[in-house]
């Protein structure tokens, strides 16, 4: 029998901003523990939230990016339960009347683009970081107070491989616009996933089920093919679907429970008191919107019609931003899209993988770069030889001296060239007979003379053009 | 009295040492105070110039103040020394005030007999038999007793104004935004107001201007001016309309307090006022105390939800977390506050929420378009700020469901509930006992409050109206 899977997402993202939500306590990933909070964070008696304008304009990008429509009057809602990591008894979340609403996010899928729709995006604080040890549990307070968004989606999806297109989509944008460092395994992106399966054909859904805390991309769609997997089994062997909510062990890769439902928790929402509703200025929302960043899509569009990569190139190029961004800035100083796109794909980020580093923070200058493509443009070096260089390259040697100094540099001089030439056609009378006999073999035998009695300097192109043309000479 | 001590710079060490040691020998008998404030180091660094330089205060202790124990009477908060000043501990000694002690009051500011401090209750100076009215009981005992000219306190529903009028004193709830909250532990956000306490409305004039003023770190906060309240103060009462709440003034069993009231009104309508008596639906009247019980329990039950002994309250064991929370606040929590937080959360629950809280909130708006359109007509609004004086400790209380209780008791909370300012000032005795009238202004419009107040003063004669403690 066939299933359809019903799978919709939440997204909750950290905001890239200097400071809290509702505070001024620094925003920073690895600070020492309660290093980086403050009393507003602690929830101190008397304190007040103080909205950050930055964590604002953020979120405002997020909306853009994904077509949502902005309510420009801005209104918290408490969320209220009592729990450990959650210093002031209540959460300040947007529950009533999120900032953005209904927007949508284009995918890749197997049969082409895809429409994921975006109920809503809402902005909100994280809680404070437990870490349970034996018998007791330690508390970290820097994250209590982290600007979020939520961002939940349509039920739009059917595939593990589809949500993993969505939420690699969703981290890519963020991260193109600033709006997040998007990091699931620092966990300033996290994943809850809600999926349902049912006959194909039925005209209802079938049991929702929660996934919670997935922690990487791939896993997301482990974690749903799992899931299709486990409630067909028990479709097929006459059982039914529990409501459960459920997390995937990474470790076995499979879903384990976490809690079967209980009744529905009453977080007692109401309008926050402490921040009035902020009416948002038609100007200030069009500055945000009109100066967003390039996004991925736009990126993809102009690097075909700009570079004319192909779009498998593309799409590995801008998978990495600090890749994309590089390979921008080469292109103002070299004219070899695909020579730069090539060379930074392959073994350029093998380099950079072997050796642990990332393209922005290495010693690889965009200018050495584009003179090291345009030693091999020019014929100055073989392909083979760059290779050799590629160590000087990405160690921040200028690749033309190092060319020289490793004697590298191709001799693309005709007259040098010609003179080797002359003695090899001398020293091979053979040769030039079999040439005359029409074996063309012999041109390619000679080539590799030339470049052998040149210690393989020899411009190859140059050589082959030269042995043909004095080749003829002597046969005439 | 303010003006004199800053005046008299070389007797300013001399006025807030004896306010110290005159507190401290009336703490047997009226029990204001949770914590003393040694004066010297204050002294030994005033500021050059200040609007309170040397002036002696007294702070309500629900108030932060960095390094000095903060308990807002609350047993859950016994240990707790905030790292950080409240805004307006900040601005007073930015003027120069300088502060003796941290005054008690009613548990978490929820109560209005002061009787329910972890510290035990508070005594009206003027009958040691007598509640002096709470919250802000500590902070109004000391002022009515002469030891300190100002103190802070805050107000939710009444609890500056009425304990003002128990205890012969001047009360001012400014403009909800005008005093920054920020460091004040809540107790209702959109209802609470901090205000000042003095025995003269000049004194009220210096002591408002220098706390009140814009703080970003207040949300809700107004960003207005500040004027010179004391510069602008003029008590001529030719072309002001002035309404009399009609609601209250039925609600009265006391005849002499009645009295006591046409009669400065007779004196307001001699000097030039005109002075009508105005009806608001006595239907939204009834429903002003409960929709103001609705909302400030809901408010306070989130409010207060940091207190679990996580973080902040005296932690009582248990075998988890939620254990540990729920006996925490079992335990530290007197039972009026467990009823309170109960109360509030099941008006903000799923299922109640429209019908308790929404309901409640929907009154508000019904109540402020009364009041609102009232002040649209007139400059000020004047009711006998109690139907009584203070109650003896003893007293049973009044039927809850009489208008009496409603509307003559409960007609304090139409301020909390517009913003709008109002202040009590002493209007005269029945029993020996001290007796406030309300007097209250358009927001941010504390000019003609004070103006009003001051005419008040004059007819009454009554500045400075100190009790002496027997």
């Amino acid at each position: 029998m066939e299933y359809k899977a019903t799978i919709g997402i939440e997204i909750h993202c950290e905001l890239k901003t200097k400071s809290g939500m509702f505070s001024g306590a620094p925003n920073e990933f690895g600070l020492e523990a309660n290093a980086g909070t403050c009393a507003i964070d602690l929830a101190m008696p008397g304190t007040l939230p103080e909205l950050n304008e930055e964590g604002v304009r953020k979120a405002i990008q997020a909306c853009t990016a994904f077509h949502l429509t902005l309510d420009p009057l801005v209104r918290f809602d408490r969320k209220n339960y009592f729990y450990s990591d959650l210093a002031k008894g209540f959460q300040i979340t947007q529950q009533f009347h999120p900032l953005g609403r209904d927007g949508y996010l284009m995918i890749d899928t197997p049969e082409g683009k895809k429409k994921v729709r975006i109920n809503r995006i809402h902005m909100e604080e994280d809680t404070a970081k437990q870490f349970h040890m034996n018998d007791k549990t330690l508390m970290d307070f820097n994250r209590s107070g982290v600007p979020l968004i939520e961002i939940v989606s349509e039920p739009d999806m059917t595939t593990g491989q589809e949500a993993e297109a969505y939420v690699e989509a969703l981290r890519q944008t963020l991260y193109y616009i600033g709006a997040s460092d998007a990091k699931m395994e620092e966990g300033s992106m996290r994943c809850d996933v809600n999926i349902s399966l049912a006959p194909a054909g039925a005209d209802h859904l079938g049991t929702k089920n929660e996934i919670k805390n997935i922690n990487s991309i791939s896993n997301v769609g482990k974690a749903i093919d799992f899931e299709i997997a486990r409630q067909k089994a028990i479709y097929e062997a006459g059982g039914t679907i529990e409501q459960e909510t459920r997390r995937f062990d990474d470790k076995i890769n499979e879903t384990v429970l976490m809690r079967k439902k209980e009744g529905i928790v009453d977080y007692k929402y109401f309008p926050e008191p402490n921040i009035p509703p902020i009416r948002l200025s038609a100007e200030w929302i069009k500055d945000i919107q009109d100066n967003m960043p390039e996004l991925p899509d736009e990126k993809r569009v102009r690097y075909a019609e700009e570079y004319g990569l192909s779009s498998h190139d593309i799409g590995i190029l801008i998978a990495n931003k600090e890749m994309a961004e590089f390979f921008e800035k080469t292109m103002t100083l070299s004219e070899n899209a695909k020579g730069v796109c090539n060379w930074l794909l392959s073994d350029i980020s093998g380099w950079l993988n072997k050796n642990g580093q990332a393209v922005d923070s290495s010693a690889l200058t965009p200018e050495h770069l584009a003179a090291f493509i345009g030693l091999i443009d020019e014929g100055r070096i073989s392909s083979k030889q760059a290779k050799e260089l590629l160590d000087d390259l990405m160690t921040g040697k200028d690749p033309v001296q190092a060319a020289k100094d490793r004697g590298l540099e191709q001799v693309s001089d005709a007259g040098a060239i010609e003179a080797i030439v002359a003695q090899v056609l001398d020293a091979n009378p053979q040769a030039i007979a079999d040439f005359a006999a029409g074996k063309n073999k012999a041109v390619g035998f000679l080539v590799g003379q030339v470049m052998k009695a040149s210690a393989g300097k020899a411009n190859p192109a140059i050589v082959n053009g030269l042995i043909q043309e004095m080749l003829k000479k002597r046969i005439s | 009295m303010i003006k004199e001590i800053r005046e008299n710079r070389e007797t300013a060490a001399e006025v807030c040492r004896k306010a110290y040691a005159d507190t401290q020998a009336l703490q047997p008998k009226l029990n204001a105070v949770i914590t003393f404030i040694d004066p010297e180091e204050q002294l030994a660094n005033l500021p050059a110039e200040g609007l309170l330089r040397g002036v002696p205060v007294a702070v309500k202790d629900n108030c932060c103040t960095k390094g000095i124990l903060t308990t807002a009477g609350s047993a859950i908060l016994r240990d707790f020394v905030p790292p950080y000043d409240s805004t307006i501990v900040e601005n007073l000694k930015k003027e120069g005030a300088v502060m003796i002690c941290k005054t008690s009051m009613d548990e978490l500011a929820m109560g209005g007999a002061n009787t329910t401090a972890f510290t035990g209750p508070v005594h009206n100076p003027w009958d040691e038999n007598r509640i002096p009215g709470g919250s802000s009981g500590g902070s109004v005992a000391l002022v009515a007793a002469g030891v300190v000219p100002m103190a802070i306190g805050s107000d939710t529903g009444d609890s500056i104004r009425k304990p003002a009028a128990w205890c012969g004193v001047i009360g001012v709830k400014p403009t909800y935004g005008l005093i920054s909250r920020y460091g004040c532990v809540p107790y209702a956000s959109s209802l609470d107001t901090l205000g000042v306490i003095t025995r003269s409305v000049e004194d009220a004039c210096i002591a408002l201007q220098a706390v009140a003023g814009r703080d970003s770190r207040d949300m809700t906060s107004a960003d207005v001016e500040i004027p010179d309240y004391l510069a602008s103060l003029n008590s001529d009462m030719h072309g002001k309309k002035l309404a009399v709440l009609g609601n209250v003034m039925d609600g009265l069993l006391n005849d002499n307090v009645r009295k006591v009231f046409n009669g400065i009104v007779e004196k307001l309508k001699e000097r030039g006022a005109q002075v009508d008596v105005v009806y608001f639906d006595q239907k939204i009247m009834r429903a002003v105390l409960p929709a103001y019980y609705a909302i400030a329990n809901a408010e306070a039950s989130s409010n207060n939800a940091d207190l679990d002994g996580m973080r902040f309250g005296v932690r009582e064991p248990g075998e988890t977390t939620e254990d540990i929370m729920m006996n925490t606040r079992t335990k530290n929590f007197n039972k009026m506050i467990r009823r309170r937080f109960t109360i509030g959360a099941f008006a903000l629950d799923g299922e109640n929420q429209e019908k308790i809280f929404r309901k409640a909130k929907k009154v508000r708006r019904l109540i402020c378009e009364e009041i609102n359109g009232c002040l649209e007509e007139y400059d000020a609004i004047l009711a006998p700020t109690d139907g009584d004086i203070a109650p003896r400790f003893d007293d049973p209380g009044a039927d809850p469901l009489s208008d009496y209780n409603l509307v003559t008791g409960g007609h304090l909370d139409l301020e909390n509930f517009n913003g709008s300012p109002s202040m009590s000032v002493p209007m005269g005795f029945d029993q020996g006992c001290p007796l406030g009238i309300s007097i209250s202004a358009k927001p941010f419009d504390e000019i003609t409050m004070f103006n009003v107040a001051k005419a008040v003063e004059e007819i009454t004669g009554l500045k400075g109206l100190t009790a002496e403690v027997k």
